[in-house]
Formats: C-alpha cells, sequence, structure tokens
C-alpha cells in the first residue's frame, strides 16, 4: 500500500514531463535531432534528404566545409602575428644629433716617446732587419726610462718572425737563429698577395705561458699588416699600464684640435664640446653631447646652419707605426648612443672640406611574439659595461669583454672595464695575448654564444650620411686663411700652418624631414575575429553560438550517451547477479522487453542525483520516495516531442 | 517510432520528388537561406510575400554589388609593401676591383698604335698643333713602351748599342792615350816610331770597331725588317684595317641666330644613305666616344675566348694586401676576368659559399681591407680618363658590370666604405612581373651568371643586334653559333645600326624593357664612404719599403699610386622589403563571408541547396516529359493525374500518395517530409 501512491507519482510524472530530447536514447538518435535542430547549414540537409547518393554528397560537403574553415582560421590565426609597417614623414625642428671628433692618431708622438722608444727602436730593427729598410735621419733615442726596460723582455717573448713556407722554420728577430716552429700554424696557405720570389711572410707566434707547446703563429698577407698587428700588440700593452689622466694628458686638447667652430650660423667654441677618453682613438670630442640638459637643434636644413669645424691635424706628431693614415674620424649618433668610432667612423681627408649631408630616420620593431628584438636591454643576459642606452654592438662588444674576464682573468684594453677588472698588460698576465686571440677566433666563428644571446634593439635611430668632398682651401684663398688661422691659433705655435694639416668639417641636416619607420601589428582581435567570423559564415553560416552548440552536443550529450550506455550495461551484469543469488529473472526480463535497450525506457526512475553521480540505486526499496527533480524537462525538444506521434502514426498506416 | 537506420538498406540512391510543387515546398521549409522560409511561410498574405520578396532581392543586390566590388578589388592584384628589418648574420657581398689597365693585346697592337696616331691627328686637325702635342708625345712613348715584340728586338740592338758604345769608349781611350803619346813624340822625337806603330795599332782598332758598328746596324736593319715582315703577315691575315671613313669632324649649325659648333662624326648605312652625324657638345665625349667606337672595332678582332691564362696577371699585382676580418684572404678565393675598358678585374668572394665570408659583425676591423696599385703608366690615354682603382659591390654570382654601378678609388687616399644591405622581395605572379633565377624570361641570357635585369637588358639587345645588323656589339658575349663580333671590315655599316638601334632601346621602343621582368629577389647595397690620406707622410717610408720588400713594388716613393680600401658592413641589420597582397584569398574569402552572412545568413552550403534544387528541378522536368511521351504513346494513367490535382488541398495525403511510378521508399520520404512539417509549423 506504501508502494502504490509513489508509483502512482513517478507514473504521472512520466506522463507529463516526459524525458525526451537530446537525452536521446541512442547516438544517432543524438545526431539525428542534432541535424534536424542545428542552425549550421548542410547539417540538416544530410537527414531530410532523400536517396543514400544524396546524403552521403551532403555528409562529404558539410565535412569538407568543416575542413574548410579549419584550414582557413588556421591560416589566419598563423597571419596574427604579423606586422605592417607605416613610414611617416614628417617635418620639424630637428634635434641636432651628437657629432664626436677624433684625431685618427690617438696620442702626440713627441708625447709619447718616453713609452713607446724601446717599441718603435724594436720595430725600426724589424724593419731594418727583414726589408732593409733603416731610417736615417731619425735618430733612435737612447733615452730608455727605467720604467720601460723591463718591457724588452717581453719584445724578445712575442718577436715577429720571417717565416719560410716550406721548411716551418722562423728567422727570429732578435737571436737571428732559426727555430723550428712547434704547435699549430695558422693561416699557413695563408697569402693571396704573396710575391713570387720571396716565400717567406712576416708573423708572430703566440703561445701559452703555461704550455709552451701550445703555440699559434700569426701570419699575414702583407708586411704592412703583420708590423702594424704586431705593433698594436705590444702598444696596448704599454698603454694599459698607463692611467687615464695621464693618457688624457697626453692626448690632444679640445684647443689642439678644433681650430673653429660654427653651428647654425652662430660661433661656437670648446665649451660646446665634451671630452671623451677613447681607449684606442685617444680624447674625442662630442659636440652637442647632451651633457648640460640642453640639445641643440637646427632651425633649417642646409650647410650654412649645421655644424662647420676646421680641425687641425698635426701631420708631424703622427706615429707612424699605429696609424698610416692621415684626418680625423667622426661619427654622427644619438645623445644617448655610444660612439663606435673605431668600427663605423667615417674618415675624413685633409686639406679638403668634406661635407656631410645627414637624413635622419627612426625605426621601431614591435617586439616579443612579432619580432625578436629588446626595448632597453634588461631582459638579456650580458651587463651593458658601456654606459650608455642598449644596442647590439653594446651587447657583442659586453660580452666578449665578459668571455675574455672569465677565461683569461683580464679585460681587453680597446672595451671598457667590467667591475673588479683591469686590463691585460703582460706583465701582470704574460699569458692574455694567447688567451685573446683564441678568445677571439671562437668568438668569430661564434662558439662563443654572444651572437646568440645578443638581440637587436628596437627602436633606433639613424643618420643616412652623404660626404662629398672639396680642395680646401682654394689656391687664392690660402695663403690668407692659414695665416688667419696661425694668428687664431696664438703663441702657443711658433710654426706656420700647413693646409696639409687641415681639415674643413661640415655636418648638416639636407632637409628637416623626419622619416619614421614604426611596425604596427597588422592584426587585431577584433579583425581576426571578424574574419573568423567571415569563414564560419561563409562555408556553414556558423556562429559561436554554434560552435557552443558543437561543443555541447558532439562532446557533452554524446559523451554522455555513451556513459549512459555503459552504466546499463554494467547495470544489468549487476541485476543478473543479484537474479542469479536471488531469483528475480522474470522482472528483469520485463523491464527489458519494455524498451530493448533504450536506457530511457529501462529506467524505471526518471534521472535523478543519484543516476547522475552513478551511484547504485538501491533496487528493491519499499519506502516510498519523493520523486527528484528532473532536469531535463528543461531541456527544449519540440522536434521530437511531436515526432514521435507521427511515426506512430506512420507505423499504423 | 521507427528507426530510420533498420530500413536504410532499401532506400533508393536517389530518390525524386514526385512533383514540382512538393519540390518547392520541400526546399523552401528545409533550405537555410535567410527570409526564404518567410516568403514561403507568408504565401497567404500577399503584402508580406511582396515584401519579403523585396527585401529578399534588395539584399540580394547588395550582395552581389558588394561582391563585384570586392572581386574588382581582388583581381586588380593591389600589394602592400612591408619593410622588416632583419639582422641575421649573413655572408659579405662579393667585391669586383679592376685596375683600369686594359691590356695592349699582341694581335691588335698594332691596330692601336695606328689608331692613337689617328687620334692625335684628329686632335691636331681640330685643335691645332699645340693642343695635340702632348698626345704625340705620349704617343710616341706608348708606341715604344708598348709595342713588345718592337721593344724585345729593340732590346737586342740596344745590346748591340751597348758594344758600339764600349766600342766607342775604348776609341777615346785609345785617342786619348794616342793624345799622351803625341805629347810624348813631342818630348821625345825617339818614340815616334813606336808611338806610330801604336797608334796604326790603335787605327786598326778602330776600323775593326766602325766594322763591328755597320755589323750591328745590319743586325738592326734586318730585325727591323723582320718586325715589319711580321706584322705585315699579321696585318694581311686579320684582314681588318682602321677606317678612315669615320673622322671627327666639326659640325657648326645655326642656333637661335648664334653659331654653335660641336665635334662629332658621321655614319651611315650600308648604302651610304641615311647618314647622321652623332655629336657632342664637348670636344672631349666626342673624342671619348670616337675612340671607343674604333677600340670596339680593333677589340673584335680578338678571337671570342682570349687566353687569358697567358696575359695572367695574378692578383698580387693589383692587390698588395688583402684582410677580411683580420685574416688573410685565401687564394682561391678570387676570379679573374679582363674587360676590354677596366682592364683587369678580380672579383673577390664571387660564389659566396666559403664560410670564410661570414660577417659576423658590423665594423672597419672586421670587413675587407685592400692595398690596391693604382698604378697610371701603361693606361691607353684615350680610353678612359680617369686614374685609380675601379671597385664595385655586387651579389654573389652576379656578373659585375662596372661600367653601370662601379665607383671609383682615389690613388693616395684610404677609402673606408659602409654598406648596408637591403633586400627587396617581389611577390611574382599576378602580382607583378618577375622572375627568380631567369625562369621564363623570354630573353636567352647570354652570361653564365644569376639573373639580373642588366644582364637580360644587354642578351635582349645583343639579340636585336644580331638581328638587325648581323653582327654581335663586342661588349657583350655572343650566343652560341655563328655569331661574330661587329667590325667595319666585315660590317662596314654596323656604327649606323648600333646607335640607330641604341637610341631605340633608350627610348623604349625596343621590346628589352617589357621582355625583362625584375628579379624576384634582389639585394641592393647602399654605399657611403669616408676618405683619409693614406699612407701617411710620417708612415710612408716604411710602408713603402715594406711593400717594396715583399710585393715587389717597384716604383718612386710617391704614394700617389697605392690605395687603401676598407670595404665593411655599416650594421648588419638589413632592411627588407616585401611585397604582400593587399587582399588574400583567405582574407577575401573571410569577407566574402562576413557579406553572405550580414546579407542572407547563409554560407556555400546554402548556395549548394539551390544547385541541388535546379538539378533536381531539371531532372524532374525530364522526367516529366518523358512520362508525357509515354502517355502520348499509351492511354494515360488516370490515377496519377488525379492526385496531382488534389495536392494543393492537402499536401501530405497527396504528396504521399504521388508515386508517379518511381522507384522509392514511402515510409522514408514521408518521415523526412513529416519532420520538414514539424519544422514549418515552429
Amino acid at each position: 500500500a506504501a508502494t502504490a501512491p509513489g508509483k502512482k507519482i513517478t507514473a504521472r510524472l512520466k506522463r507529463t514531463l516526459p524525458v525526451r530530447g537530446p537525452q536521446a536514447p541512442t547516438l544517432s538518435e543524438l545526431m539525428r535531432w542534432y541535424c534536424l535542430n542545428t542552425n549550421t547549414h548542410g547539417c540538416r540537409r544530410i537527414v531530410v534528404s532523400r536517396g543514400r547518393l544524396r546524403r552521403l554528397l551532403w555528409i562529404l560537403l558539410t565535412l569538407s566545409a568543416v575542413g574548410l574553415i579549419l584550414w582557413q582560421c588556421a591560416e589566419l590565426l598563423m597571419n596574427y602575428y604579423s606586422a605592417s609597417v607605416s613610414v611617416t614623414v614628417q617635418f620639424q625642428k630637428l634635434p641636432f644629433p651628437a657629432v664626436t671628433i677624433c684625431n685618427i692618431n690617438p696620442y702626440k708622438y713627441s708625447a709619447m716617446k718616453e713609452y713607446l722608444s724601446e717599441l718603435d727602436k724594436e720595430t725600426k730593427k724589424a724593419l731594418e732587419t727583414f726589408y732593409g729598410f733603416s731610417e736615417g735621419k731619425s735618430k733612435v733615442r737612447r733615452s730608455v726610462d727605467d720604467w720601460n726596460s723591463t718591457g724588452s723582455d717581453f719584445f724578445q717573448q712575442i718577436p715577429l718572425l720571417k717565416v719560410e713556407d716550406f721548411s716551418r722554420t722562423a728567422t727570429d728577430l732578435h737571436s737571428g737563429q732559426k727555430r723550428k716552429i712547434e704547435g699549430s700554424v695558422f693561416h699557413k696557405d695563408s697569402s693571396i698577395v704573396n710575391s713570387g720570389d720571396s716565400n717567406d711572410i712576416i708573423g708572430f707566434q703566440l703561445c701559452d705561458a703555461n704550455n709552451s707547446s701550445e703555440c699559434a703563429l700569426y701570419t699575414f698577407s702583407s708586411g704592412v699588416n703583420a708590423i702594424q698587428e704586431w705593433y698594436k700588440l705590444h702598444y696596448m700593452n704599454i698603454m694599459a699600464q698607463i692611467p687615464l689622466e695621464t693618457k688624457e694628458q697626453l692626448s690632444y686638447s679640445a684647443e689642439d684640435l678644433i681650430l673653429t667652430c660654427f653651428f647654425d650660423g652662430l660661433s661656437c667654441d670648446k665649451r660646446h664640446f665634451t671630452r671623451f677618453h677613447h681607449p684606442l682613438h685617444g680624447n674625442c670630442y662630442t659636440f652637442n653631447s647632451g651633457e648640460n640638459g640642453t640639445i641643440l637643434s637646427t632651425s633649417t636644413g642646409g650647410s650654412e646652419y649645421g655644424l662647420q669645424v676646421v680641425l687641425y691635424i698635426d701631420e708631424a706628431d703622427y706615429n707612424p707605426f699605429l696609424v698610416t693614415s692621415t684626418g680625423a674620424k667622426i661619427i654622427v649618433h644619438d645623445q644617448n648612443e655610444y660612439p663606435f668610432i673605431e668600427d663605423i667612423g667615417t674618415e675624413i681627408e685633409t686639406a679638403a672640406a668634406t661635407s656631410i649631408g645627414m637624413h635622419f630616420t627612426q625605426s621601431r620593431k614591435l617586439s616579443k611574439p612579432y619580432s625578436d628584438c629588446t626595448e632597453t636591454g634588461d631582459d638579456i643576459p650580458v651587463e651593458n659595461l658601456y654606459n650608455k642606452s642598449y644596442s647590439l654592438q653594446i651587447c657583442l662588444h659586453s660580452c666578449f669583454q665578459k668571455a675574455m674576464v672569465d677565461s683569461c682573468g683580464c679585460a681587453q684594453y680597446a672595451q671598457p672595464l667590467p667591475a673588479g677588472a683591469e686590463y691585460c698588460n703582460y706583465k701582470k698576465n704574460p699569458n692574455w695575448m694567447y688567451c685573446y686571440y683564441r678568445l677571439h677566433e671562437k668568438f668569430v666563428k661564434e662558439q662563443l654564444g654572444c651572437q646568440q644571446i645578443c638581440k637587436d634593439a628596437c627602436s633606433f635611430k639613424e643618420w643616412a650620411l652623404t660626404t662629398s668632398i672639396a680642395q680646401w682651401p682654394s689656391i687664392v684663398s690660402e695663403d690668407w686663411m692659414l695665416r688667419v688661422l696661425s694668428w687664431d691659433k696664438g703663441q702657443k705655435l711658433n710654426k706656420k700652418l700647413n693646409k696639409t694639416d687641415l681639415a674643413n668639417l661640415m655636418v648638416f641636416y639636407k632637409d628637416l624631414n623626419e622619416r619614421f619607420i614604426s611596425e604596427n601589428p597588422a592584426n587585431t582581435l577584433v579583425i581576426l575575429l571578424s574574419n573568423f567570423g567571415g569563414q564560419l559564415g561563409l562555408w556553414m553560416s556558423c556562429s559561436v553560438v554554434c560552435v557552443i552548440e558543437i561543443v555541447e552536443v558532439f562532446f557533452i550529450d554524446s559523451l554522455s550517451i555513451v556513459m549512459r550506455r555503459q552504466w546499463q550495461k554494467a547495470k544489468k551484469w549487476w541485476n543478473g547477479r543479484q537474479r542469479r543469488s536471488s531469483g528475480k529473472a522474470p522482472q528483469a526480463r520485463d523491464l527489458e522487453r519494455q524498451g530493448h535497450d533504450n536506457p530511457v525506457c529501462i529506467d524505471e526512475e526518471l534521472p535523478t542525483f543519484t543516476t547522475a553521480l552513478r551511484l547504485p540505486l538501491p533496487q528493491d526499496s519499499p519506502l516510498p520516495r519523493t520523486p527528484p527533480p528532473n532536469y531535463s524537462t528543461l531541456r527544449l525538444d519540440t522536434a521530437f516531442a511531436e515526432q514521435l506521434p507521427d511515426t506512430l502514426e506512420l507505423g499504423q498506416h | 517510432m521507427e528507426p530510420p537506420r533498420g530500413e536504410a538498406r532499401q532506400e533508393g540512391l536517389i530518390e525524386f520528388y514526385g512533383s514540382f510543387r512538393e519540390m518547392f515546398e520541400f526546399f523552401c521549409k528545409n533550405t537555410t537561406i535567410h527570409g526564404t522560409i518567410r516568403l514561403v511561410c507568408s504565401s497567404s498574405n500577399r503584402m508580406k510575400t511582396a515584401f519579403w520578396t523585396l527585401l529578399l532581392l534588395a539584399s540580394f543586390g547588395m550582395l552581389y554589388w558588394q561582391f563585384g566590388l570586392m572581386f574588382r578589388q581582388f583581381w586588380a592584384y593591389p600589394v602592400v609593401l612591408t619593410m622588416s628589418m632583419h639582422s641575421e648574420p649573413k655572408m659579405f657581398p662579393a667585391v669586383t676591383v679592376c685596375n683600369l689597365h686594359p691590356y695592349r693585346f699582341e694581335l691588335v697592337s698594332e691596330h692601336l698604335e695606328q689608331l692613337d696616331q689617328m687620334a692625335a691627328e684628329s686632335i691636331t686637325f681640330l685643335y691645332g698643333i699645340n693642343a695635340s702635342a702632348w698626345l704625340f708625345r705620349v704617343n710616341a712613348s706608348k708606341i715604344h713602351g708598348n709595342n713588345r715584340k718592337i721593344h724585345g728586338n729593340n732590346e737586342k740592338t740596344r745590346n748591340k748599342d751597348g758594344k758600339i758604345h764600349e766600342n766607342d769608349r775604348k776609341i777615346h781611350e785609345n785617342d786619348r792615350k794616342i793624345r799622351i803619346k803625341d805629347r810624348k813624340i813631342r818630348v821625345n822625337a825617339r818614340k815616334i816610331r813606336r808611338s806610330d806603330r801604336k797608334i796604326q795599332e790603335s787605327d786598326r782598332k778602330i776600323q775593326e770597331s766602325d766594322r763591328k758598328i755597320q755589323d750591328s746596324d745590319r743586325k738592326i736593319q734586318e730585325s727591323d725588317r723582320k718586325i715589319h715582315a711580321q706584322t705585315l703577315a699579321k696585318l694581311n691575315s686579320s684582314g681588318f684595317k682602321l677606317s678612315h671613313n669615320f673622322s671627327l669632324l666639326r659640325v657648326s649649325d645655326l642656333r637661335a641666330g648664334r653659331k654653335h659648333s660641336s665635334v662629332g662624326f658621321r655614319l651611315c648605312n650600308s648604302t651610304g644613305g641615311n647618314c647622321f652625324y652623332k655629336t657632342f657638345s664637348s670636344g672631349m665625349d666626342a673624342i671619348l666616344e670616337w675612340y671607343r667606337f674604333h677600340y670596339m672595332n680593333i677589340m673584335s678582332q680578338l678571337p671570342a675566348i682570349i687566353n687569358i691564362s697567358q696575359h695572367e696577371e695574378p692578383i698580387e699585382d693589383v692587390v698588395y694586401s688583402c684582410q677580411y676580418n683580420g685574416e688573410p684572404c685565401r687564394p682561391s678565393d678570387y676570379d679573374h676576368f679582363h674587360h676590354p675598358v677596366f682592364g683587369s678585374c678580380y672579383t673577390l668572394n664571387s660564389k659566396g659559399t666559403d664560410p670564410f665570408w661570414t660577417a659576423t659583425k658590423p665594423g672597419i676591423p672586421y670587413g675587407l681591407s685592400l692595398i690596391l696599385r693604382a698604378e697610371q703608366k701603361e693606361h691607353i690615354p684615350l680610353l678612359s680618363t680617369a686614374a685609380g682603382v675601379k671597385v664595385m659591390i655586387h651579389s654573389h654570382n652576379q656578373t659585375p658590370f662596372l661600367e653601370h654601378e662601379g665607383f671609383h678609388i682615389r690613388p693616395g687616399i684610404a677609402t673606408t666604405i659602409g654598406i648596408q644591405q637591403d633586400e627587396v622581395n617581389r611577390l611574382g605572379g599576378n602580382y607583378g612581373k618577375c622572375t627568380t633565377n631567369g625562369a621564363g624570361v623570354a630573353v636567352e641570357l647570354l652570361y653564365n651568371s644569376s639573373y639580373t635585369l642588366q644582364a637580360c637588358l644587354h642578351s635582349c639587345f645583343q639579340r636585336w643586334m644580331l638581328r638587325e645588323c648581323g653582327c654581335g656589339y663586342s661588349r657583350y658575349p655572343l650566343p652560341a653559333g655563328r655569331a661574330r663580333h661587329c667590325d667595319y671590315g666585315a660590317h662596314p655599316a654596323w656604327g649606323h645600326c648600333f646607335y640607330q638601334l641604341y637610341r631605340r632601346l633608350r627610348s623604349h621602343r625596343l621590346d628589352c624593357f617589357q621582355q625583362c621582368p625584375k628579379p624576384c629577389r634582389e639585394s641592393l647595397y647602399k654605399v657611403s664612404a669616408g676618405t683619409a690620406k693614406w699612407p701617411s707622410a710620417k708612415s710612408q717610408d716604411w710602408v713603402l719599403q715594406a711593400l717594396r720588400h715583399q710585393n715587389g713594388y717597384n716604383s718612386s716613393s710617391s704614394r700617389k699610386e697605392l690605395a687603401k680600401v676598407s670595404i665593411f658592413y655599416r650594421q648588419l641589420r638589413s632592411q627588407a622589403l616585401h611585397e604582400a597582397p593587399l587582399l588574400s584569398e583567405n582574407l577575401l574569402l573571410s569577407s566574402m563571408g562576413s557579406q553572405w552572412s550580414l546579407w542572407f545568413g547563409s554560407s556555400v552550403l546554402s548556395v549548394l541547396e539551390v544547385l541541388e534544387l535546379l538539378a533536381d528541378a531539371l531532372v524532374l522536368a525530364l522526367l516529366c516529359c518523358f512520362r508525357r511521351l509515354r502517355a502520348t504513346g499509351r492511354p494515360p494513367a488516370p490515377e496519377s493525374s488525379g492526385e496531382r490535382q488534389e495536392e494543393p488541398r492537402e499536401g501530405q495525403q497527396g504528396a504521399q500518395g504521388s508515386g508517379m511510378g518511381l522507384p522509392r521508399h514511402p515510409e522514408l520520404e514521408l518521415e523526412g517530409f513529416g519532420s520538414s512539417r514539424e519544422l514549418g509549423r515552429e
């Protein structure tokens, strides 16, 4: 009696709120329901078409549409991180860049004599031995300071050698005795520029101080290069021992270098120049360095409104071995940039007026997902040794310097000092040169990993230079001009200026157009989505809702059906066991008959929390229960609801 | 409920509708094109039907108007230029260096000599003797200096001369002795006889030496005769003579009331008609052009393949020192060729495959540094007036056209050349004509290198030359076959033909510019240079001494004969310009889809539905015709026609019954129909 009202209630519920719709009993039912009700095109046709071929055709068409959508959308996604470039040219008052000017010769040779006399003597001796060159007129000073007396040991340690190629023996500059070359010989087959008759090459040998069998012989295609390289090597050793203050004293002062200065139609003087000591080029002077916070700008383009300087290049005071060309070096750069004058400086000639026209271009790249560049250089694991803003060049040099300090124990002279390190010289680090050359070779072969670590900067300013040269001063004006300039230079200089000691330089903006090249993302999210929408709409007239629908039907519902099947099977198996033990077979058979394997029909109860949680139902609970809430009634499934009587009607027909 | 899959086996392959009405109803109810359903559903309401028809047509019109715009834009193939910055390590470009010193090939040296004389005569004729005096002198020295055969023979005679001189010196010595003896005679008469004897002896010696002189003179004459005979034989064998028909003239014409005079030479076609003057406002240009014209005629005498190895000037003679990235260049790294105007040329890193030439770092120390010889001695004075070295920076595997893109290097100067690479990538295809490596170009490339526009233009022009003038321009290579270079011995009118053709090329009347597309991928090198004096006064001595010793540089210690060139990357960043389609297929489809969705809410599949409808309609119409034909043959089947009339009233039942004798399964069809009805009602 207690069970009867409960059964009644469930029966009534079943009648009034039937389980239908997406809770379709089988997968095929679900698909059918989906196809009839979905908004995507094509699917409906699969179901409603008449004829197997037609149906197959529509299945194929729908699938290919899906494929096309996927392909096109993948392509859209792949092109998402592309950048478009916009170039804007604007006319404005441009800030004048910093202009750094150096004499090619770093230090006054006359002042350097005391440090270099030993080395020069050695070099001249080498020239005499190898080429029979004797400088009759200039006498090598005998007065060798105590300071440098130990240097000669090192010259003997790394002498210039004359290498006879085939025999692999070298003639020592000092002893004159032949010695067998041990170890590896670099550039053995070196010179294409090796004259036919004399097969000997000049070079030098560097050995590992700890392991004397490890030697590398450096040879050069031309004796000129060999001597210069050898000289530079020793020169750097000597210079590394001189303190910075002394070096600044030895080099040119602003008054020495700059005779006249004219900017934007106004006169300027040495106060507009900032001294900057470059290890290889001595004292350089930067015009408009922005040190005092103001950056000059030009009012108009054209050579008259730029920087005009006359430089005094004292050719007589040049170091003959270190530099072989005469003139000055200039570089145009941003105030925050480090001037890499030895790398990309432009040389200017003496006895000529060099006018350099500039075009300003500013470029900006998009960083991370678009291209591999860095905004500030903070994300690069290389310490910036230069006190300036990041650039690729700075990173490479810093990286090399770091490697140098790590593996050789001292820093290379041409680059700034890292904290706690000091410049190499062979008093303290007798091994450094071998180490340096080895390291440099590694660097060039990209084995140090610097090229991989260092990234390009995202934004950079660039001044494109156009150079033209004219004879200066003209023959007619030469006389008075030299006189006036000599008078300007004052009493300090007691000799008359020569025109080959002067260089006239003009740096100016050709026009005040700024070219700004910037990258912008070619695709925004809005464009991407609208393109997606276009593709979906084109092939299937699908929208985001239909995508959700697909997910719902194909993943959630299908899965639930499959799971329910499994659950039924498990339950059947469980029932079978129960039956076998308690002998209640007929009831189970009844259930089965009721609706083959339709889970809806098989289920006595509606889906409840317990079924959803797949908990085993208490089979023969004698107590009446309140019916659990039926969630599936919320679903809309009109098509199925009315189809059922239809099909029944047909069946009767 | 009948499970449909159960009887799918019995379903026909294709099933057709019973009637057009059924078909349309099915279509309207099942189609996915928005609006059509409304159209059908509101069939009872005329107002609504008209409204929906109008709406449908309007949106249809909008859609196709938009499509039209879109396709017009797409088929115009617009491109956008995108610029990007690359900073990957790259190869150093190829560098070609020429010494501006063309050979005087032995084969044609005689003609060149004559040409120099002719030039001197012309200048005398035009500007008077004074103007050409220097040239005479120069030419005279040139003639001697460069005619090597004569030179060699002269060497022998000079040796003889030397001997004669020696004899003369002996004679003088004897004379002096005689004088001493004479004085002695005066002092001591006894010694007269003895000294007389000595005098006789010395006389005999004099006679002997005289005979020797005569002997050597005879030898000189003999050798001269030999040389003459040889050159004559050579001239005869080639059958080429310098023509005097093209002499330089002063042409004056009256323009704007003032007399203008210009200098030029006359060119006529083979019959002597259609003459024109190739004139220049400056006499210098005229002389240079005239000289080059003759020079080309002479050079065409040379066999097509000159055995350069015979004239091989080792690179050491031009490049004294070559360093890249601080290391000496390798011997295998250069190609040598001879340019008729620019002389011996060497291309460094021409292949661009050796990893030695990768650029790792920007800056002068990591670039290419050359010390070059820039001698001015043996130049042909009227061929090029510039002195120094010609340098060109170009891509790998590319024929360097020095006359177009080369630049000069001043002697006595260190030039630092900073380069920056620009890359241009063109899309090609529909987006503009371009070619990757010469594929699909109608012009056969005569140069054995990768495709460049310049090479193609030259090849095209050469083809025109061969077609119009019957011979090839001697600056450009010849195609395989029997073609020959032009010279006015064989083709007296080629100059006329050439200049006419060249003018046509310049005014774009030859199809060369159309036939030669741009290459799809191009590297351009932007160059900026700085100069400094080199070697400096202080270092000059030792530098020259070192070069003298190592490279056999033998010259007076003048720095004007040396040049130093450093070529380096200013930055490894390169600007790449890419063409990209403004409207790619992808985007076109997307925007088409958006339009479609916007106006119709339909898709490609809807279009296919319409197509299916049309196909169905066609088949149905055919079937109806077939049935009617059969019906006329046989008495008509009454039930089918009756049913058809019923259809409008009660669609379902009629449709169900309208068999029309088609093979189909009623259950299935109806099932589908039923479901569609539900949708309609919904």
